[in-house]
């Protein structure tokens, strides 16, 4: 059997629970394990960016917990939660990921710093990085002067610079043109083979969906279909 | 890092940065200049006391003070003024017979002070002479003549050369009268002190009111202010029966011209610190809000809560930093400048004047208060800085980025 690295049990947020209830996510059960490539499908407003959040321990769910290799991070607090997503969880969004401030090399390199991990380890890393995503020329580039994709692609590689354990990136591409699109799946799934670098990703890009190797339907707040397993479907009682 | 990003943040939005600064140096020069200026017309205003006024020391009578009657004169008044002249620490000293009496024309009459004055040491203790703003001052051959201020001429619609009657009590309580003629019209920036003082010759009054070459009050110039409490002390011991005041005694309304001055400080600094920690709070708190989503980034980056309220807490600082010296030599700058040319109030000088105050201010401030207003400017602006830091740290990572 594979390792597990998620395991999300019974997952629900629900928002406005005084007034009408609205189910973000609806008894959700989840199992990821390292070395994954996964896709997260669905329609605007069927809860793929809840999801994500609830397994990336940015919301709490309402109902439920999510276990990152054993650990229960429901039940962790303030910053101990924001230590453990920095040590674990490496994070893609869909724009605006990068401090604005920083160049290249110093987004890539910023959580490494954060983590307190030597100097030598972080320049190496960091430069293995740039070349992998190509981007050796932009090392000193502040983001306003790099193009989208190349953005992203920056984020891509902060996020995987520390090695977390896996890394969550909310609709990647959606800013994205189609040929930087491409190019960044590329990148994505080059360091998922190279790094063994598990990758679940939401996005309603049918070219993106393609590249998975599982691909997760959802529909208002509930897994509908998923290609790991034969029947995902849960009834609501 | 947290200096590199917060260093680089500052650039990010120049006018906030520029607000922020000119808050801070604007704050801390009007602090500054708000003192120096209060300073100045303190100074003004205890220097004309002096210099035009009170002089540093008065003896008295024991009793003259509390009953202003010509009874409690000086004993051996001749003698005391030579032995108080050839103090080495003394300046000037000039006696006086100080009466209280009535002024009257045939338009009227005014009750007033009749300041019996020893005309040339007078000049030299009081510039009587330079109050003048028209006719002569006293001739040393001729006697009863009088100097009245503007006030009191406009009052009793007198004018140069007429005659007006002085009556006041003697030493034995009779009433004695004498008509003097006016030889000048003086004003002073006194107003209340106009309406109730004439100028004769102290020759002129002293026989009439029974104390024949005597006086009632003795008025000492010292050389330098710094040795009022020593001259004080030693001439108590010369003269022990005798009440000996000093400018700070004398004019209690001084002291309390410097405790409003105090306060006023004190108003307008909280004034100014408050517009400070406004400006600071509300442009800190926007740059804050603009930069939701970014925060929420970095929390979710895994920065914590601890490293995020000091970075926005240093990017504050950072600004207040590069206000303080801007701040400091825009206050020193105006401070030394209207210090060597003066503040010239004249436009608002009928408000000022009838408060005793000249027309002219000129700022000082010591290094000590210097201190305190900087202490003050940089204190408020920290804590002002600590709302918009707190403010970061209650956003939600889910939250902010959706924003
Ligand atoms: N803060 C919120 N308050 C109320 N409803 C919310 C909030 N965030 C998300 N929702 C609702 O939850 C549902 C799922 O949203 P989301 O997870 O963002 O969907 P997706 O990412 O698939 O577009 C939607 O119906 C959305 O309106
Ligand atoms: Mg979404």
């Amino acid at each position: 059997m594979k390792e597990t690295v998620i395991d999300a049990h019974n997952l629900s947020k629900i928002y406005d629970e005084k007034t009408i209830p609205v189910y973000a996510l609806n008894k959700v059960h989840l199992h990821i394990s390292r070395g994954e490539f996964t896709a997260i499908k669905g329609p605007s407003g069927s809860g793929k960016t809840t999801l994500l959040n609830m397994i990336g321990g940015l919301d709490e769910p309402s109902e439920g917990f999510v276990e990152i290799n054993g650990t229960n991070i429901t039940e962790l607090k303030g910053n101990e939660l924001i230590d453990f997503r920095l040590n674990n969880i490496g994070f893609v969004f869909q724009s605006y990921n990068l401090i604005p401030v920083l160049t290249a090399k110093e987004n890539i390199e910023f959580i490494m710093l954060l983590q307190k991990r030597p100097k030598e380890e972080t320049d190496q890393r960091v430069l293995e990085l740039l070349k992998q995503i190509g981007l050796e020329d932009k090392i000193d580039k502040r983001p306003q002067e790099l193009s989208g994709g190349q953005q992203q692609r920056v984020a891509v590689a902060r996020a995987l610079a520390p090695k977390p354990q896996f890394i969550l990136a909310d609709e990647p591409t959606a800013n994205l043109d189609s040929v930087s699109a491409e190019n960044l799946l590329d990148i994505m799934l080059k360091l998922n083979q190279e790094e063994n670098m598990t990758f679940i990703f939401s996005t309603h890009d049918q070219r993106v969906i393609n590249r998975a190797r599982r691909v997760i339907t959802m529909e208002d707040g509930k897994i509908v279909e998923d290609t790991a397993e034969t029947v995902i479907i849960h009834k609501p009682k | 890092m947290l200096i590199k990003i917060a260093g680089r943040n500052l650039w990010r939005n120049k006018k906030r940065s520029v607000i922020i600064i000119s808050a801070v140096s604007i704050g801390l020069w009007a602090g500054t200049f708000l003192t120096a200026f209060y300073n100045g017309m303190i100074e003004q205003r205890i220097n004309t006391a002096i210099g035009k006024e009170v002089s540093h020391l008065q003896l008295h009578h024991p009793k003259f003070r509390s009953d202003y009657d010509i009874q409690y004169y000086l004993p051996d008044s001749q003698k005391m003024l030579q032995t108080i002249e050839s103090d080495s620490l003394v300046k000037i000293a000039a006696g006086r017979v100080m009466l209280k009496g009535m002024i009257a024309s045939a338009a009227g009459s005014s009750g007033i002070t009749i300041n019996g004055v020893q005309a040339e040491k007078e000049n030299s203790l009081t510039k009587l002479q330079s109050k003048i703003i028209k006719g002569s001052y006293f001739d040393a051959e001729k006697s009863n003549e009088i100097i009245i201020s503007e006030k009191i001429r406009k009052k009793l619609k007198l004018e140069i050369n007429k005659k007006a009657i002085l009556t006041f009590q003697d030493k034995e309580g009779n009433l004695a009268a004498e008509a003097f003629r006016i030889i000048a019209i003086y004003k002073t920036i006194n107003a209340p002190y106009d309406e109730s003082n004439v100028f004769v010759k102290n020759t002129a009054v002293d026989s009439l009111a029974g104390i024949p070459n005597g006086f009632n009050e003795i008025a000492v110039l010292l050389k330098s202010n710094a040795t009022l409490d020593e001259s004080l002390a030693q001439l108590q011991q010369k003269f022990p029966n005798t009440e000996i005041k000093s400018w700070k005694e004398i004019t209690p309304e001084l002291g309390l011209t410097v405790s409003v001055a105090d306060q006023m400080t004190l108003i307008f600094m909280g004034i100014i610190l408050a517009a400070l920690a406004f400006g600071i709070v509300n442009t800190m708190m926007m740059a804050v809000l603009e930069r939701t989503r970014e925060i929420g980034m970095l929390l979710a980056l895994g920065m914590n809560k601890f490293k995020i309220f000091i970075m926005i807490l240093l990017e504050t600082f950072f600004l207040i930093l590069a206000g303080c010296p801007i701040g400091i030599i825009l206050a020193l700058l105006t401070v030394a400048i209207t210090n060597k040319t003066g503040l010239d109030l004249s436009s608002y000088t009928e408000t000022y004047s009838s408060f005793g105050y000249d027309s002219v201010i000129y700022p000082s401030l010591t290094w000590n208060q210097l201190q305190t207003v900087l202490l003050l400017v940089i204190l408020t602006a920290f804590i002002s800085a600590l709302f918009p830091a707190k403010r970061a740290l209650q956003l939600n990572p889910a939250e902010s980025l959706k924003k």
